[in-house]
């Protein structure tokens, strides 16, 4: 099992993997964090996000008119699918009070004098408040409002024109009918979990890989396993030790991919074998980082706390939910030194846009200088941790 | 006794450098780092790309406002839909605006002239700010046009309802005044958790099972409880104003006794969680992967209308749950405590229910535990 000076590279990888395996199966925590963990937190957020758009979100209306028009407005608010007319206030005070109190999530003001103004001929004007505080919620109510006073105001002016001014009125000039495309139902579930599913494998995995890596060091476990080996067969040790982590993570990752694409309906239209081979570049990349960071400073603890922040907030950085090339040079900067942020472009590509494999080949090539850059740094002070028994133990 | 904790528990956080790093550094480290993937806020040009079929002078004239609109940059003029589309598949192009033959014949009658808005579903909450501006920009250029109609045929009337849109407390409406001010307080909560866990577990390595008097447990909270407050007024006070978050709405003592709140059950929290660990590395292993998914469970930015009922219940066991509520209400909402009541009554539960755990857990020594 000890990679001797004598040893193949592949007897080296071998003992690696199984001697890895091995301390997984006796350390209960260190096993969680590979199998019901991963499972338990990607659970937590496909549940959650599972009805993929918003329904009977709460809104608050102030009827100030009192007329036919603003409570035909009413019922149509009510009866939209996206809503529901949770608080009728008799003033803005108390309404805003039902905001405040996350009872509602927007307030629809029908001003006096609205049913006058419509019978005029003239524009009344409705004043909806929603909450930016709360905005993935205000934001879908606001669309859902807006198209139920959109309906309603062509509903009346259809009636208008047919029975006062036959002939006069048109239609506005010009409309602009929206497309959504590569994901047509607008749904969230899609949108997101796809993202959220690698952003916790990816953390997951390095964290896991920084523990696998470090815990030689802190135990001084390194001495023994690699001191003796040749540099070639202490990077096959070390390879068949990372390997455990990659197989495993790749089969979290074809699960999340199923359980999306397959149970849930959200296919992939690129190649799933592509989406796949960028999940293995993804993982070998975070190797390539994890290296870096352990050889550097061939501390556990530090290495750890580093992964944290570099990866821990790769879900902000990545560009997919938020644009990040209006965003400062060193947020774009530090965008393109995630391997997160190259995963997520392939991921749209292949998963939601149906690119053709070829196109998303670029970012493979990319997430694989990670890889080369990162263990070319680390792996050379790391082996020779293996002989410097002071630097073992740090904290 | 809760003196001698208090103070000895501080010397304990100063000595152990991964512990301050936890405790108070990553706090003012966050409080830079994070906000500047948000420093562009509202995208201020989108890329978009124009396919003009019609090659009329109306269809002209479209394009020709387009390219001179505020929130869009025409990149590209292509000669098909499909070589548009093919710069929305690149991500070179944030929209593609369709003209279709007969877009002109369509005006000069009278009628509407439609114009296709295509949008890159793959980034839904980005596409639809930019497809929302464009859409806006078209309803303008419209109007335009409907001037020279008019001398022909008349004006459009008038539409009967129109929508005006006010935002409320987040008036800047931004990508990072809407999440920062949240993450702010899932920040302090994992480094309070990780760092009071991280100790417990390394005095746990050096001397076994921890055991502590009620009142040496008392002064260990408070020397936490007094971090975590600084690391709230840190950010509400500095952090909140430099980088120009909604702020200081509500009032300030209404805000000092929700922090209070939020910070005690998190204490409580950390002292029961803490319990737990016999690894001092353990810690910051669950630091690192659980803040995702409980971010996402505080309801901030998926509501709680939108997820199961049974799992929202189970995230109201997370101070951050209430806690982000409660804080984002009183400081960016303007919210009252009496509105905030629910938030309130959840924190105090917790805080009981953490504090209850924790004095049983520590008072007696605890029992063998599977090694980590």
């Amino acid at each position: 099992m000890m990679p001797g000076p004598g040893g193949t590279a592949g007897t080296a990888f071998r003992a690696g993997w199984c001697r890895e395996i091995r301390f997984l199966r006796s350390n209960f925590w260190d096993f969680a964090l590979i199998s019901w963990i991963p499972l338990a937190l990607m659970t937590l957020v496909a549940v959650q996000i599972s009805a993929g758009v918003m329904r009977d979100l709460p809104i608050a209306v102030v009827d100030e008119d009192g007329g036919g028009v603003a409570r035909e407005l009413v019922r149509r608010l009510e009866a939209s699918p996206g809503l529901h007319v949770a608080v009728r206030a008799a003033d803005m005070r108390t309404a805003e009070t039902a905001v405040r109190s996350k009872a509602a999530y927007a307030v629809v003001l029908i001003p006096r004098d609205t049913e006058r103004t419509v019978l005029r001929g003239q524009t009344a004007s409705i004043t909806v408040f929603y909450n930016a505080s709360y905005s993935t919620a205000s934001g879908a109510a606001l669309r859902e409002i807006g198209t139920v006073v959109q309906d309603y105001a062509g509903r009346i002016a259809k009636d208008r024109t047919a029975a006062i001014l036959p002939g006069k009125v048109r239609a506005p000039p010009i409309a602009a009918r929206t497309t959504i495309l590569f994901n047509p139902q607008g749904s969230y579930e899609l949108q997101l979990v796809a993202l959220i599913h690698p952003a916790l494998l990816h953390l997951i995995f390095m964290v896991a890989v920084a523990s696998a890596l470090g815990r030689e060091l802190r135990d001084g476990t390194i001495g023994p396993w690699l001191a003796g080996a040749s540099r070639f067969a202490a990077v096959a040790a070390i390879a068949g030790k990372v390997s455990v982590y990659v197989v495993i993570f790749m089969g979290w990752a074809l699960l999340a991919t199923s359980y999306l694409a397959g149970l849930r309906g959200w296919p992939v239209l690129g190649s799933p074998v592509m989406l796949l081979a960028g999940y293995a570049a993804m993982y070998l990349a975070y190797v390539g980082v994890t290296l870096l960071v352990t050889g550097l400073t061939l501390s556990m603890g530090k290495s750890l706390s580093i992964a944290g922040l570099y990866a821990g907030a790769s879900f902000a950085f990545a560009g997919a939910i938020f644009p990040i090339e209006s965003a400062s040079l060193f947020a774009q900067v530090w965008s393109a030194i995630l391997p997160y942020t190259a995963f997520a472009k392939l991921l749209a590509e292949q998963w939601m846009m149906g690119s053709p494999a070829m196109v998303s080949l670029p970012h493979i090539l990319v997430l694989l200088i990670f890889l080369f850059v990162g263990s070319g740094i680390g792996l050379p002070r790391y082996i020779a941790a293996a002989t410097t028994p002071g630097v073992w133990g740090r904290q | 006794m809760i003196g001698r904790a208090f103070l000895a528990t501080f010397r304990l956080i100063l000595t152990d450098s991964t512990a301050l790093m936890l405790l108070i550094g990553s706090a003012i480290l966050y409080s830079f780092f994070y906000p500047s993937a948000y420093s562009g806020e509202v995208p201020t040009r989108i890329a978009i790309a124009v396919v003009d079929m019609d090659h009329s002078g109306a269809s002209r004239s479209l394009v020709h406002k387009l390219s001179a609109l505020q929130q869009a940059e025409v990149v590209a003029r292509t000669v098909s839909q499909d070589a548009a589309l093919a710069w929305i598949a690149d991500r070179r192009a944030s929209a593609v605006v369709v003209i279709p033959e007969g877009f002109e014949r369509h005006i000069l009658r009278g009628e509407q002239g439609t114009v296709a808005l295509y949008g890159n579903g793959a980034y839904l909450l980005r596409s639809s700010t930019a497809l929302a501006g464009v859409g806006a920009a078209l309803g303008a250029v419209g109007r335009d046009s409907a001037t020279s109609q008019a001398m022909a045929l008349g004006a459009p009337a008038p539409p009967p309802l129109a929508l005006i849109q006010r935002p409320l407390f987040n008036t800047r409406e931004g990508y990072g005044s809407t999440v920062f001010p949240g993450v702010t307080f899932l920040i302090i909560h994992q480094t309070l958790l990780m760092g009071l866990a991280l100790l417990a577990a390394t005095m746990r390595e050096r001397q076994g099972a921890l055991a502590f008097s009620p009142g040496g447990l008392l002064g260990i909270g408070l020397a936490f409880f007094v971090v975590g407050c600084a690391n709230v007024a840190y950010y509400t006070g500095f952090v909140f104003w430099f980088q120009d978050m909604p702020r200081a709405s509500g009032s300030i003592g209404a805000l000092m006794l929700a922090a209070a709140l939020f910070v005690a059950a998190t204490v409580a929290a950390a002292l029961a969680l803490a319990s737990v660990f016999d690894l001092r590395e353990r810690p910051i292993q669950l630091w690192i992967i659980t803040s995702v998914p409980i971010y996402f469970l505080s309801g901030l930015s998926w509501p709680v209308e939108a997820t199961p009922g049974w799992l929202a219940m189970l995230a109201r066991l997370l101070p951050t749950t209430p806690g982000i509520h409660l804080m984002v209400g009183i400081n960016q909402m303007g919210a009252s405590l009496a509105e905030q009541k629910g938030e309130l009554f959840n924190l105090c539960g917790l805080l009981l229910l953490y504090g209850t755990i924790a004095f049983v857990r520590y008072s007696a020594p605890a029992a063998p535990r599977r090694a980590g």
